[in-house]
Formats: structure tokens, C-alpha cells, sequence
């Protein structure tokens, strides 16, 4: 059995597999056309024939975040003009780092007939995934306009840097999407692990919630990274400047996190399709 | 040129979520002959044992052998799909796979947005989605159903749309795995004569398949496959003679 290592693009023995694995995230990345199409296909076929299409997300937020304002803003005692502006950016952050999260699972099976009988790079698949739940964040954000005008929230400039604060997040949540597809196609039991770390996470993370409330335990935030990636986007959009901890926070997440999801798809990717 | 050179290739794949259940695994080394072998907490099956062979332009070859004899394996290892455990596999030429014709189909969506959709997942540029769409539309007899989804179509009708997207390509290598029936007798005729345009452009064909007529009719050589080893590849008639010889032995 001979194991020959060619400079040949065309020879692929066991080893030419995993040359093509560099590349696959490159070739990813190059076949946008491709995702953005299935992900808005994705998009059409989940809400096709109802009238309102995917803003039945927007809807069942709203409600949600209006009941849940007047009702929080009682208990912890704030006004709901400073209360609903923080809770609904929050809350629609959250909602776009927790459903790639939870689609995650399923990049891989749902995209299984295209896998084994086709080779496209397998971060098309992931790619999908976040791009499509991109889209319902998009259709979600737009809760926030009349709760800005509403309660005259004005952050200037500043509101800018939300910009940038979004990219890291899909940055960072295209990694989280890519690990755990990979290792909850091959192990089936960390999906039930990560849907319960969701759940915990939403009460655990200052969303619902101000840090101040924290009083002295402010470490409780400070060590989420949750924290942070919500904080990139959120506090620029109500006029404040991120901590300096949230901006490295999010960026060193991202490199160590696309460094582990890298080694981990090169590790995984010559069984990938048997897990399947 | 197209050129395809297989080497001392060996793919093991590992069956998970096999535990300790040594019923299933009984049961399984007699339904695919023993070729079975266990590491840890999952099976290893040889699905090829060692394969070396080549193909060149116009090679037209028949995969035949029984079920689970490494027919649609063989075709996922050209295809990329399937890494090869160990050897060489040399490819010259773009490949391109055909098993499942409904590859990608969306029930919900209209005929014309699965022409997109499925077209461009074979690899066609937009340019070439395009283009096609009259041809297609024109093949398939579908008219204004293109403009309805295909949830609504009968199988007849969907079947005849996702073969004739599929078969929209200028493939250099063509791997095509059990050639489904496309609805009626007239339609059939209509279809295999479209296949056989694409397999005409192909430089080389493998054609996994248990219908001897239609093989005949294609290839002139033919890959006899067995448990995972090679058998005999050769002149299409002698190795469907000799495949055919010991099945009736066998049987």
C-alpha cells in the first residue's frame, strides 16, 4: 500500500484529501453565490405561503420584548425608557448568536444527499447556516427603529461602530457554527449539551438584566464571553463605547476559535462523511 | 485528455452507533459476507479491498456486481466524496457525478427556482442556468408548471424536470449510478436518448448498473466487482460473461 505524497494537484492519495482541507475554507469562502442562495432559499421555503413570511420572527419578538419590558422594568426597578432599548438589542443579539448556535446540528445532516454524492467544500455548509439566520437577524433588528424613536434614543456617531461590532460577532459565530457542526455530527449527545447550555446562558448572560445589577459581581459578566459579544453591538447602538475588555474580549475569541474550529475540521474532515 | 489511475486504493468505513449490540452485528457480517472487523466502539467494513486500475478517453465502463459489493463506493472515491483509506487515486479531468438526480430539489419551490437552485449545485455557472432554462423548459413539456412549486407536480413530472437539469453538462469524466426510469415508456425513450448525448460528450463514463441491455448498449468495457476486491476488468463482454457464468453458479 503505498502512501505517495505528489506535487500532482490531480493525485489525491490519503494525504491529497487533507491538502484539499487547507483549502476547503477558501474555497468556502469563494463560493458565496452558492450559500447565499440556498441560505435565502432556506428563508423562502420556511415561510412560503404565509403572508407575512419571516416577519412572524419580527412579530413574536416584538411581543415578546414589550411584555417582557413592562414587566422587567418593574422588577428591577427601571425606567422602561432606559430598560426597553437595552432589553431589545439584547434580546435580538441573542437571538442571532443562540439560533446559529442551535442550527449548528444540523449543517451538516440537512445538506447529507448533497454531501455524499457531491464535493463542495464543507464550510458551503456551515457558510449557509449563518448566513440564513443573518437574515432573520436582520428582519428582527428593525424592532429596534420604533423603540429608538419611541423612547428618543440618540447615540450619535458612535452608533457606527455597531458595524464593526456585528462583524466580529458573525465572524466569531461562523466558527461556533463550523466546531459544533463538526462535533455534534460525530457525537450526537453534545447537541443536547450545547441546546441546555443555551437555555441556562440566557439568563446567565446580562441580556434581561443591566450589569450594574450585578453590584460587586461584576466578574460574573466580565468572564462571559457572551457578555461581550452582545456588548460590541449593543453599546454602540445606545450611544455608549464598549469597555476596551469587550473589543479584545471578542477578538481573541474569534482567533483562538477559528484556530480551534481549523485544526478540529482538518482532524475530522476525511470522516466526516462517514458520520453522516 | 481525461485520464483515471487507481492505485492499491483500500476505503475503510467506519459504522458508529453500533454499541455493544452484537445481534446487529452478527446480522450484519452474514447479510454482507464477513467483512466485517471491529475497533472500539464502531465497525470497520472494507468497502474496497486494495483496487488498482485505469481508465483513459473513451472508456465506457460498466460497473457491475451484486449489492454492497463497493459498486456506488468505487464511484464515491472518484467522486471526492470518500477519502481513500490508503493507495493512490490519479485523476485527470473534471468529474462529474450523477447518482441521485433529485439532487437538492426543494418540494416548496417553483420548477424554475429549482432550476436555479439544482443547477447551480451541479456546478453550472448562472450564464449557464440561463441559458439552459428554454431547453430545459422544452425537454421537460412542463410549460407554465414551471411556475408552480413542485410539491403540486406528479412524480412523472418531477422526475422529468431533476433529469433534465441533471443533464445539463459537459462532463469530462461522467459517473452515473443505477440510471432511474424517467415516468412513461415515451418519456423513457426521450430521456435515454438525452443521457446518451451527455454520456457521448463524456470522455469517460463509469455507469454502476444491474440492467446487462443497457449496459450493452453504452459501455465496451466492463469493472466486475466483488466484496470489495476487483474481480476482472476487461473487454465489456468477457467480464459480463464471466460475472454472469458464476452468479449462475452461485445461485
Amino acid at each position: 500500500m503505498s502512501n505517495t505524497t505528489s506535487l500532482d494537484p490531480s493525485v489525491r492519495g490519503s494525504r491529497g484529501f487533507l491538502a484539499d482541507i487547507d483549502r476547503d475554507l477558501l474555497a468556502g469562502l469563494r463560493a458565496w453565490p452558492l450559500w447565499t442562495m440556498l441560505g435565502w432559499n432556506d428563508i423562502r421555503q420556511r415561510y412560503r405561503r404565509s403572508v407575512l413570511g419571516p416577519f412572524w420572527i419580527t412579530i413574536s419578538m416584538a411581543i415578546f420584548i414589550t411584555l417582557l419590558g413592562v414587566i422587567y422594568s418593574h422588577i428591577l426597578n427601571i425606567g422602561l425608557k432606559t430598560y426597553l432599548p437595552y432589553l431589545s438589542l439584547g434580546y435580538i443579539i441573542w437571538g442571532f448568536i443562540s439560533s446559529t448556535t442551535a442550527e449548528s446540528f444540523i449543517s451538516f445532516q440537512e445538506s447529507e444527499r448533497i454531501i455524499r454524492q457531491i464535493r463542495l467544500p464543507y464550510s458551503i455548509y456551515v457558510f449557509r447556516v449563518v448566513w440564513r439566520n443573518f437574515i432573520v437577524f436582520l428582519h428582527t433588528i428593525v424592532i429596534f427603529i420604533p423603540v429608538a424613536i419611541m423612547y428618543d434614543v440618540r447615540p450619535g456617531m458612535i452608533a457606527l461602530l455597531a458595524i464593526a461590532g456585528l462583524v466580529l460577532v458573525y465572524i466569531n459565530q461562523a466558527w461556533v457554527t463550523l466546531s459544533l457542526a463538526i462535533l455534534c455530527t460525530r457525537y450526537r449527545d453534545v447537541q443536547q449539551i450545547v441546546a441546555t447550555a443555551i437555555q441556562i446562558m440566557l439568563f446567565a448572560t446580562p441580556i434581561m438584566w443591566p450589569v450594574s445589577a450585578l453590584g460587586p459581581a461584576v466578574i460574573i459578566a466580565d468572564i462571559n464571553p457572551l457578555h461581550h459579544l452582545i456588548e460590541v453591538v449593543r453599546a454602540p447602538m445606545l450611544g455608549e463605547m464598549p469597555p476596551i475588555l469587550s473589543w479584545v474580549a471578542v477578538v481573541v475569541c474569534s482567533i483562538a476559535g477559528w484556530t480551534f474550529a481549523i485544526l478540529l475540521l482538518r482532524r475530522a474532515a476525511r470522516r466526516l462523511v462517514f458520520w453522516l | 485528455m481525461a485520464e483515471i489511475v487507481v492505485e492499491n486504493v483500500t476505503i475503510q468505513i467506519p459504522i458508529y452507533d453500533i454499541g455493544a449490540s452484537s445481534l446487529r452485528k452478527t446480522i450484519l457480517s452474514k447479510t454482507v459476507g464477513g467483512r466485517f472487523e471491529t475497533s472500539g466502539s464502531y465497525l470497520i467494513v472494507d468497502a474496497l479491498k486494495d483496487v488498482s486500475f485505469e481508465a483513459h478517453d473513451g472508456d465506457r465502463i460498466a460497473l457491475i456486481g451484486n449489492n454492497g459489493s463497493g459498486k456506488s463506493t468505487l464511484l464515491r472515491l472518484l467522486s471526492d466524496v470518500y477519502p481513500a483509506s490508503s493507495g493512490r487515486v490519479k485523476v485527470v479531468g473534471e468529474v462529474s457525478p450523477m447518482f441521485d438526480p433529485m439532487l437538492g430539489m426543494s418540494m416548496d419551490a417553483t420548477g424554475m427556482e429549482n432550476i436555479w437552485i439544482c443547477g447551480r449545485l451541479w456546478g453550472l455557472s448562472p450564464a449557464q442556468v440561463k441559458n439552459s432554462v428554454d431547453e430545459i423548459a422544452e425537454f421537460t413539456e412542463l410549460g407554465d408548471f414551471l411556475n408552480v412549486p413542485v410539491r403540486t407536480y406528479s412524480t412523472g413530472m418531477l422526475l422529468r424536470l431533476a433529469f433534465a437539469i441533471a443533464t445539463v453538462r459537459d462532463p469530462e469524466i461522467l459517473l452515473l449510478d443505477e440510471v432511474v426510469g424517467v415516468g412513461d415508456a415515451e418519456f423513457f425513450k426521450k430521456a435515454f436518448s438525452r443521457l446518451q448525448d451527455v454520456i457521448h460528450r463524456s470522455q469517460i463514463l463509469f455507469l454502476a448498473s444491474h440492467a446487462d441491455d443497457m449496459l450493452r448498449q453504452i459501455c465496451n468495457k466492463a469493472l466486475w466487482l466483488n466484496q470489495g476486491n476487483l474481480v476482472q476488468y476487461g473487454e465489456f463482454e468477457s467480464v459480463l460473461a464471466a460475472y454472469r457464468g458464476r452468479s449462475k453458479v452461485t445461485a
